[in-house]
């Protein structure tokens, strides 16, 4: 199920909330519309937590997430850690690492199991990030960009990236996901599409403007029409996969 | 000067001296550092290998990398090292900078060069692989000349101003063929007549040359600058409270004159400027501009053939027009590129010698020895920055103009020699495919691919090499050596359940320093013995430590101080005691323990606790009290209660307000009372 939200009149939700499979962050200050948005669709499954990073509400650009873990930039407050890990279930890990190129959410674009990185970015923190998310790294560029958490929406079940990457480029990072997908757009027309949609495997956050076309293939892409928060997607599924191969 | 006999002497050649001119531009090419890689431009290999992965697999499958040219893939463990390898992630960011992609063959051997950073290198020198390169092309694109080689091998280099506008672009791709189109223009008699005009501080100098001749030339000054301030009086007008002295009047009249005349001289010369090919000006500042391409004034500011000067110059004088355009027409020519290399070695050397003969640097290299004793006095000793000095103009008199100043990359004079070891006539990026030249590339995409995992092994184990060094160094880090023996004992005593006090500990304490080993921090988990205590629940002991010295700011894994990491009531307020009794040992603003208590106060706190418990009883018993009051109360008959001394509420037994709400005889405490007894009534009658 996607569902059309919208933060303080600003269509970029993913900017301001980082949705995962065992939790979601929700940028403090905003009005209590936007909570209960999420509240709504995700309270009786995973925690919402409402967190600041370094002071910003930009919490979807800084932090990099999944459900295994959580990666914050190096301005994140003790207070602000210490708020976070307090609220996030035992099994997430929290780290902070130190980053030149401090907006994590900008070049780390991950799901459960692989993630897409800017070139440059350094290798302790590829390594944190290896270890703290429990994902497989590639450094990667997307339709000529580096920002690669800008443009790239995953999850476990499929992937949304800017409109302009070529066809060739979408089999290959289909191929190296292993996860459907598709070029696409939000709030209509909008390229940044991790700016503007947050998802899990069973449910999707789109900005306001998002057209019904642009949600159709959100949900299609995405797989949400059927999906519901289950074990064998979540918990179970690295074993499976583990016990098939 | 004793470097002046090894500079090499290079010729110059005016644009005006047409025989020689045209002689030079003779096979005349754009230098390599000016060009960058067609993007047409694409290696046959490759190209191949794609059509390879299209044809024989399909692309459907996206199990190829088209950025490197390789796959299909046989397995994923091949797609994932590709991925992984450093091949890739040079080869993507060449690909943004619009470059071709490297085969595995030529990234390998560049590999090999010094200049590029091995597979399992550090980030910086990553990054320093990239620099040479763009640096190289940035430099040459961003400076004031450009760069050309004939067919006699000769190089030589003029004013970039002199070919094209700076807000049009000649396209630096493939050969240059739009910088060889204007260089050859320059041989059309019309295009040599410019016309050269500098304003500044009350000085005006214009002329017009055709082919190395002033056609016509007029110079002019007014008083308009503040002597004694330095600054036009119209500048000093704006900011406000203008003065009224003579002296300023004078100068506010003499701009105005000076603006006047100066527009009248240009609309005399309205029809030469016609004729111009060039129209150079030297004019900072609004007001100067304003005397140039002021209202009526024949020369339009958004016309092309109206440039900047890109060389400071002196006062605007005839003698300064005329060194202006000497040095502008004048082409700097090195016989060979053995030349121009030795004699930008000379220039950077010298550049380096100057430093003893400049006064201005000798000034500043004798200032640090001097700066104890004459040197401000501050607080702090600062350390100088050395700044390179600004580029000193030469007069064509005696040097000639140096187009290559000390900023001028070296890896741009590599370039230029590079070229002439046999592949001039190559279009190539100089600078990237230098290392590439003659190695043998393996075309076979398997046998590379296989290099390439067994290549990614290597790194891992590397990679695993060094975490283990890693984890050997961090405990060496954050603790002075290993942890001794005995801190550790002394951990497990306090964590234990046998102990209270320290007393035991310390007695039997073996070993220098006791309050280094209260401060250690556990590598498990960062507690000191601190923490343990505190986790331990250990009051007194929390106290002992922190009178030896204990500090309960430090922080552990979970950034907890040992406050936050206590527990129990008792050993909290064992922490707070200590600072009530302590309040200047540690800096208990970081400790995050809330405050200082005395045992005074605990006592105050205890009793209060204790009074608020009497008073809850004390509440509790009267409602025991009235509950049993309103049960007697409703076992009563209706007749009864109607009769009770004390009137309550007939259906709930609870206290009525003043005004009870009523009907016939029954009283009630509340609406819903009433309504619920009126509802429940019938039954009673039926029953």
């Amino acid at each position: 199920m996607a569902v059309r939200v919208q933060f303080e009149n600003n269509n970029e939700v993913g900017v301001f909330s980082k949705l995962t499979n065992s939790y979601c962050l929700v940028a403090i200050g905003g009005s209590e519309n936007f909570y209960s948005v999420f509240e709504a669709e995700l309270a009786d499954t995973i925690p919402v937590v409402h967190a600041s990073v370094g002071g910003c509400r930009i919490i979807g650009r800084m932090t990099v997430a999944n459900k295994n873990g959580l990666l914050v930039p190096s301005s994140t407050t003790d207070t602000e850690l210490q708020h976070i890990r307090n609220s996030l279930p035992d099994s997430v890990k929290v780290q902070r690492v130190e980053e030149r190129l401090s907006a994590l959410g900008n070049v780390i674009a991950c799901n459960d199991y692989v993630a897409l990185v800017h070139p440059d970015l350094d290798r302790d923190t590829e390594e944190i990030l290896a270890d703290t998310l429990n994902v497989e790294v590639f450094r990667q560029t997307i339709a000529g960009n580096v920002l690669v958490g800008s443009y790239a929406a995953l999850s476990n079940r499929g992937a949304l990236v800017h409109p302009k990457t070529t066809i060739q480029d979408q089999d290959e990072l289909s191929s190296l996901l292993q996860v459907p997908l598709v070029a696409g757009t939000v709030n209509r027309g909008s390229d940044v599409v991790a700016a503007g949609l947050v998802v899990n495997d069973w449910c999707a956050f789109c900005g306001l403007d998002t057209t019904s076309t642009e949600i159709t293939l959100i949900e299609t892409v995405f797989k949400l029409n059927d999906a519901k928060p289950t074990a064998i997607s979540s918990t179970m599924r690295a074993s499976l996969i583990d016990s098939m191969s | 000067m004793a470097t002046k006999s090894e500079t090499v002497k290079t010729k110059t050649v005016r644009i005006y001296e047409l025989d020689d001119f045209e002689k030079l531009l003779k096979g005349v090419k754009v230098a390599a550092c000016m060009l960058t890689e067609s993007h047409q431009v694409v290696d046959e290999a490759s190209v191949l290998k794609r059509l390879n992965a299209l044809t024989l697999n399909g692309a459907a499958d996206g199990n190829c990398c088209s950025c490197c040219g390789v796959g299909p893939f046989e397995t994923r463990a091949q797609q994932t090292a590709h991925y992984k390898h450093h091949w890739h992630t040079h080869n993507l960011k060449r690909k943004l900078f619009g470059k071709t992609a490297l085969t595995l063959g030529q990234f390998n051997s560049r590999q090999d060069d010094s200049s590029v950073s091995g597979s399992d290198s550090d980030d910086e020198a990553q990054n320093s692989k990239k620099v040479p390169a763009t640096d190289l092309f940035a430099a040459a694109t961003r400076h004031c000349k450009s760069f050309f080689t004939n067919h006699a091998g000769q190089v030589f280099c003029l004013y970039r101003c002199i070919l094209h506008h700076r807000k049009e672009e000649l396209s630096t791709d493939g050969d240059g063929s739009a910088w060889i189109d204007r260089c050859q223009r320059l041989l059309i008699p019309g295009f040599q007549r410019w016309a050269i005009l500098m304003v500044s501080g009350g000085h005006f100098a214009g002329a017009i040359f055709a082919g190395g001749t002033p056609v016509v030339h007029k110079t002019m000054h007014s008083y308009v600058t503040r002597r004694g301030q330095g600054q036009a009086q119209a500048g000093r007008d704006q900011h406000g409270n203008m003065p009224r002295s003579a002296g300023a009047s004078l100068r506010r009249y003499n701009q105005a004159q000076f603006l006047e005349h100066v527009q009248d001289i240009l609309s005399n010369w309205t029809e030469d400027f016609i004729g111009c090919g060039l129209i150079f000006y030297r004019a900072v500042g609004s007001l100067n501009q304003s005397a140039l391409f002021g209202k009526n004034s024949p020369i339009k500011r958004d016309d092309s053939r109206v440039r900047a000067l890109p060389f400071p110059t002196r006062k605007p004088t005839y003698r300064e027009v005329q060194r202006v355009h000497e040095t502008l027409a004048s082409i700097e020519v090195y016989e060979s590129l053995e030349q121009f290399q030795k004699a930008l070695i000379s220039i950077t050397s010298k550049s380096a010698l100057k430093t003893g003969s400049d006064p201005s640097t000798e000034r500043a290299k004798k200032a640090p020895k001097n700066s104890p004793n004459k040197g401000i006095d501050r607080a702090k000793s600062r350390e100088r920055a050395r700044r390179e000095l600004p580029i000193q103009v030469t007069s064509s008199e005696d040097e000639g103009p140096c187009f290559i100043d000390s900023e001028t990359p070296v890896g741009w004079i590599k370039a230029l020699s590079e070229q002439s070891n046999g592949i001039t006539n190559s279009r190539k990026d100089l600078i990237n495919d230098c290392a590439v030249s003659d190695h043998v590339v393996t075309s076979e995409g398997s046998e590379s691919e296989r290099e390439v995992i067994q290549e990614v092994k290597d790194q891992t184990k590397k990679k695993k090499k060094k975490d283990k060094r890693k984890d050997d160094e961090k405990p060496v880090k954050k603790g002075p050596q290993k942890i001794p023996a005995n801190v550790k004992k002394m951990w497990k005593e306090i964590s234990g359940k046998e102990l209270n006090s320290l007393e035991t500990i310390i007695e039997s304490w073996e070993g220098s320093d006791f309050e280094t080993a209260c401060n250690t921090q556990d590598p498990v988990d960062g507690n000191t013995a601190l923490h343990k205590a505190a986790i331990a629940a250990k009051p007194d002991m929390v106290t002992q430590i922190l009178s030896c010295g204990g500090d309960p700011c430090i922080k552990n894994h979970l950034l907890q101080t040992p406050y936050a990491a206590a527990p129990h009531h008792d050993t909290r307020i064992a922490f707070r005691l200590f600072q009530g009794q302590y309040p200047d040992k540690y800096n208990y603003a970081k400790s995050q323990i809330p405050g200082p208590i005395t045992p005074e106060l605990l006592e105050q706190e205890k009793e209060k606790k204790a009074q608020q418990k009497r008073a809850k009883r004390q509440r509790e018993k009267e409602k025991q009290v009235e509950k049993i009051k309103t049960n007697k109360f409703l076992q009563l008959t209706d007749d009864q209660k109607v009769k009770s001394l004390e009137p309550r509420c007939f259906l709930c037994g609870g206290s009525l307000p003043k005004v009870p709400f009523e009907y016939e005889s029954y009283r009630f405490c509340t609406v819903r009372c009433l309504q619920n007894h009126r509802n429940i009534r019938p039954l009673h009658m039926s029953a």
